[in-house]
């Protein structure tokens, strides 16, 4: 069974009160943001029962016929909810938000919220170190060579955003020079038309050069002698580029 | 004819009380002893003094009377001699529910379970401080799941503000409801706090009803009145 990771009081109540009613005839719907674990949470505490989208309005239907006990994923989604008759059954559905609050009230005897993961710090620790652990094996990069603190967290969308940005600075911290290469070779394929375009493109080159100069050598007179190039023409860069 | 008519009194569902010249008790029926629970003595026989008939008889005052969750629409006092005076309330009759139970489709639950099941819910939402004394042996009996929490969440959603709520769970020893022509044990579920939100106790009043559930609103207080059907 797969297991479900969490620290916080809320959720650890809502586990609870799932536990009590697990075999009673109850509905209950899990409600929060997206990427915050709702579905995760629900097939963690029914494993064996069937799920089904509230994307697919005939689907749920047909399930709601043939099963006594059934998950509802993407509830907000389904647009004849008050149509349903859930009694003696056991239904838990997932929705991202309420939409109207008194069909949810009145078909749904248990009715959680979902905190988000900014306000679960220590369950963020624990999915990063698993997107790190997951994201290092699947991008094969040897995880000697990562300080895992210095990599930004994202939580604007949960889980979701969590994941990117791990994912991201991961791919971005292993890229050697070929892998460089080939990234702005892509993107120039994509996107090199117009008049202008040997200036326009060279400032992908440029300004994070100058960018990336400027922070690690601190004055503009230091990074000219790195770069070998004269002061003027380097003040002429930042300026061009609106650097500060 | 020679009929001793006391047995139907001691069974009358409305409360007799026959009292001597000095307030003391000489008789009472079965449901006059369960509304001694909720009132007193002194209180009934003032009632029956200041509505007794002028002169050797009976007389039958139409007034509303609460006592808890019992309710009276008129009284009748009368007295035969100067040493003993009697006093009759009259029920008023419960609204018959419109909806008919289905308790063929009920499910043999722990109630214990559901209010736990539903404090976990209160507490994912409110940190309060909240004291439950429960009855544990209470038997599992026979309820619509869904309606019932239903019920437990609103009700208890009405807290949400409260400090230091009281929560019991009990059976009423002695009372009685009639479901479906049959006389069912009643569990009592009092929830007490120093205050509470009274928005939605229409709803919890109407959810209550739909599984004939008695729901007595207070300012401080919800206590809901569950027949236990076995």
């Amino acid at each position: 069974m797969e297991s479900f990771f969490t620290t916080s009081d809320k959720i650890q109540h809502i586990i609870k009160s799932f536990n009590l009613t697990k075999t009673l005839f109850v509905s209950s719907i899990i409600i929060g943001d997206p990427h915050t674990g709702k579905k995760s949470l629900a097939r963690y505490l029914f494993p064996h029962a069937p799920l089904v989208s509230g994307l697919n309005q005939d689907a749920v239907k047909k399930a709601l016929e043939e099963s006594d006990e059934l998950i509802i994923t993407d509830f907000e989604k389904l647009s004849n909810q008050n149509n349903f008759d859930f009694s003696n059954k056991r239904i838990i559905a997932t929705a991202n938000y309420v939409g109207n609050s008194s069909v949810i009230d009145d078909l749904f005897a248990f009715i959680y919220t979902m905190p988000t993961l900014l306000e679960r710090p220590d369950d963020v620790q624990y999915l990063k170190k698993r997107f790190i652990k997951e994201a290092l094996s699947t991008l094969m990069i040897d995880a000697q060579n990562i300080e895992e603190k210095n990599i930004p967290l994202n939580l604007s969308m949960n889980s979701k955003s969590l994941k990117k940005s791990i994912y991201l600075h991961l791919t971005k911290h292993s890229m050697d020079n070929a892998d460089i290469e080939n990234v702005i070779y892509q993107h120039i394929f994509k996107y090199l038309d117009g008049n202008d375009g040997y200036r326009e493109y060279l400032g992908l080159y440029e300004k994070p050069l100058i960018k990336a100069g400027l922070k690690k050598y601190g004055s503009q007179l230091q990074l000219s002698k790195i770069l070998g190039i004269n002061r003027n023409t380097l003040r002429k860069k930042i300026h061009e580029y609106n650097i500060d | 004819m020679n009929i001793n008519f006391e047995a139907f009194v001691e069974w009358d569902n409305s409360p007799f009380i026959l009292f001597n010249n000095s307030g003391k008790i000489i008789y009472l029926n079965n449901a006059a002893e369960i509304l001694f629970g909720y009132v007193s003595k002194q209180e009934l026989y003032d009632i029956a003094l200041s509505y007794a008939p002028q002169n050797f008889g009976y007389r039958t005052t139409s007034l509303t009377l609460t006592y808890d969750s019992f309710l009276f629409y008129a009284i009748t006092v009368g007295y035969e001699n100067e040493n003993e005076i009697s006093i009759r309330l009259y029920n008023t009759p419960r609204i018959k529910p419109t909806r008919k139970l289905e308790t063929d489709k009920f499910i043999t639950t722990d109630i214990n379970i559901l209010l736990e099941a539903n404090i976990a819910l209160f507490k994912t939402k409110n940190s309060n401080p909240l004291k439950l004394l429960t009855d544990q042996d209470l038997p599992a009996f026979k309820m619509d799941q869904n309606n019932f929490s239903k019920l437990l969440r609103k009700t208890l959603n009405a807290f949400r503000a409260s400090d230091s709520i009281d929560i019991s769970l009990k059976l009423l020893i002695g009372q009685h409801v009639i479901i479906e022509n049959k006389k069912e044990p009643i569990v009592q579920l009092a929830i007490k706090a120093n205050g509470r939100y009274s928005d939605t106790d229409g709803e919890i009043e109407l959810v209550a009803a739909q599984s004939q559930i008695k729901s007595l609103l207070k300012e401080r207080s919800i206590t809901l009145e569950i027949p236990l059907i076995q």
